[in-house]
């Protein structure tokens, strides 16, 4: 059997800084991360989650369906349902206590795009200034 | 590609010895600057000898706090380096004289050991002499008091460690 | 560059290897990649390459994983160095790989500072005189013990706890890391312990480390990390009379009860 190494260029998933990475996949599968040495942002460097790629984008913790807490526990749902729910839920929330009750935390992860969409309808749609970053978390 | 690390290792027999030496952060000083020595006492000789000053009735300071290990070459540079992050003023290591080492050759490992850590401490600003070496026979209980009055003295000189908590 | 191409091409086709670890230019990028005889055409896109990646860590861990195949490896001076290093500690089998020399451009060799830019053996490049920089060095043994203290305790308290300068060590090999055990470096404390993270380390680079430089090119601090492990070679050298990565058969005192006993026996 053949030997099935390569190294992937890639950017790191998790701040807004972005720093270049190479991805050691062998037999199909991620085991490894290594900096780019001569990419712009990092310059060879990363920080400890960047380091760490490897591991959390194949962890078996990861969110990979839409859940919803019924009867006290989180079940999986479809996408509809989901979004359906988050809809009807803020609505009523903002009608029973007011607009100013909703806070929203928006993410380095999400592009600079979904983060203006983030803004907006919190603004706009919730009618509420509360609107800051998951780091402050 | 990375290597395999494990989560959280275990050193465990270590963890009893930094549970002996989390001791230094507890003793307080009075009146003024009291130096606190960790001193790490080799079982067969230098423990015995201390053993022995103390049964002869030897007079000597009390600022060597005692953590008695199987051997000298037990006392790993972690052990040493974590003393001084602890705020140790000083370090005294202490075994059995060359030749007579209950296992051998075990005090030559402390021997190789010792200097080239304290080439580390002086590089880094620490003063190496702050790291003690020294033999301690068994019958030698005479010696042992000696060498801990002189440590003591020569640190209590040289002021305390920059990184002793403040009390 | 074409004599080492046609050398491995050769043990490809004969079977005499299964694979070459070597750098090579792709879309742009420079990136380390594995050769075998199904995609042989990878190796007209090899280069020596300006920028260094931890092959020698990449090896260890492929021996590791391809148990019973022989892999070539492209070796700059200080992969070289670090293999020896990793066979002295069994983490490599001495009979799985073929090593092939390459040297270092000028440009390199000034970026490392390194001192002996080339290997053993030259199949490629040219050999180039080394750059020796003890500026810090010298600085540093010329100061005052305090002002050592504060000199360090200033730079090596900008550490972000990344590991960086661990990850990419390639003599640095412990699945059980003193740098990552609770009771000497707690969990989630950032910035670490200073000067004790660093001081771990720097000790158990007393006889291992090679000198390649790449601790301080990767830490986003811009540490001198790199000028405490010098000194400790220089200690090492003074001390024991010993260098590491020269040969195989030379093995550090610390690590050898047997070796070293004349640097310490009573004067």
């Amino acid at each position: 059997m053949t030997i099935n190494y390569k190294t992937v260029p890639s950017v790191c998933p998790y701040c807004g800084c972005g720093c270049g990475v190479y991805f050691e996949v062998m037999d199909g599968e991620v085991v490894g991360t290594m900096p780019r040495m001569s990419h712009p942002v990092n310059e060879g460097s990363l920080c400890i989650k960047g380091w760490n790629i490897h591991e959390f984008i194949t962890s078996k913790k990861r969110l990979t369906d839409p859940l919803i807490r019924k009867d006290g526990s989180l079940k999986a749902v479809e996408w509809d349902e989901a979004i359906q729910h988050t809809a009807s839920e803020l609505k009523r929330i903002k009608e029973q206590y007011g607009p100013s009750s909703i806070g929203v935390l928006c993410s380095a992860k999400c592009t600079n795009e979904e983060n203006y969409l983030l803004m907006k309808f919190t603004r706009a749609v919730l009618g509420t200034n509360s609107i800051d970053h998951c780091a402050r978390l | 590609m990375q290597r395999l690390r494990n989560i959280q290792p275990k050193l465990s027999w270590d963890t009893v010895i930094y549970e002996d030496m989390a001791e230094i952060e507890k003793t307080s000083s009075v009146n003024g600057f009291e130096p606190k020595i960790i001193g790490f006492l080799c079982n067969w000789c230098s423990y015995a000898g201390a053993d022995l000053a103390g049964g002869s009735r030897k007079s000597y300071p009390t600022n060597v706090l005692p953590i008695r290990v199987m051997c000298s070459g037990r006392v790993s540079s972690h052990h040493v380096i974590k003393a001084f992050q602890m705020g140790a003023d000083g370090v005294l290591v202490t075994g059995c004289h060359l030749g007579e080492c209950h296992y051998m050759k075990g005090n030559y490992m402390a021997a190789k050991r010792v200097p080239v850590i304290q080439e580390l401490l002086g590089f880094i600003g620490i003063e190496p002499e702050r790291l003690r070496l020294e033999w301690v026979a068994a019958s030698e209980g005479e010696r042992f008091a000696s060498v801990v009055t002189e440590f003591s003295e020569k640190i209590r000189a040289m002021g305390p460690s920059p990184f002793r908590k403040s009390e | 560059m074409q004599e080492l191409k046609d050398k491995v091409t050769q043990a490809l086709k004969e079977q005499t290897l299964d694979g070459l670890l070597c750098l090579k230019s792709s879309g742009g990028y420079i990136l380390p990649c594995i050769v075998t005889s199904d995609n042989i055409a990878d190796l007209d896109s090899m280069v020596i390459g300006d920028e260094r990646y931890p092959i020698a860590t990449i090896l260890s861990a492929i021996v590791a994983k391809q148990p019973g195949k022989t892999i070539g490896v492209v070796v700059r001076g200080c992969e070289e160095k670090a293999i020896i290093e990793l066979i002295k500690s069994n983490q490599v089998d001495a009979n799985r790989i073929v090593q092939y020399g390459v040297a270092c451009s000028k440009e390199r060799a000034q970026l490392c500072s390194c001192e002996v830019p080339y290997p053993s053996e030259i199949l490629a490049g040219t050999k180039v005189e080394g750059v020796s920089d003890n500026q810090l060095l010298s600085k540093i043994e010329a100061m005052p013990s305090k002002d050592r203290l504060s000199f360090w305790m200033d730079q090596l308290g900008k550490c972000i706890k990344c590991y960086g300068c661990r990850n990419i060590c390639p003599v640095c090999f412990c699945e059980d890391c003193a740098m990552e055990h609770d009771d000497l470096v707690p969990t989630g404390l950032v910035p670490p312990s200073i000067p004790s993270f660093h001081l771990i380390k720097a000790i158990h680079m007393a006889g291992k480390c090679i000198d390649c430089g790449f601790c301080e090119q990767v830490c986003p601090m811009n540490i001198p990390i790199r000028t405490i492990y010098r000194k400790m070679g220089l200690v090492m050298k003074e001390v024991f009379d010993y260098e590491p990565g020269l040969s195989i058969d030379e093995r550090s005192p610390l690590g050898e009860l047997e070796k070293g006993l004349e640097a310490v026996a009573e004067k």
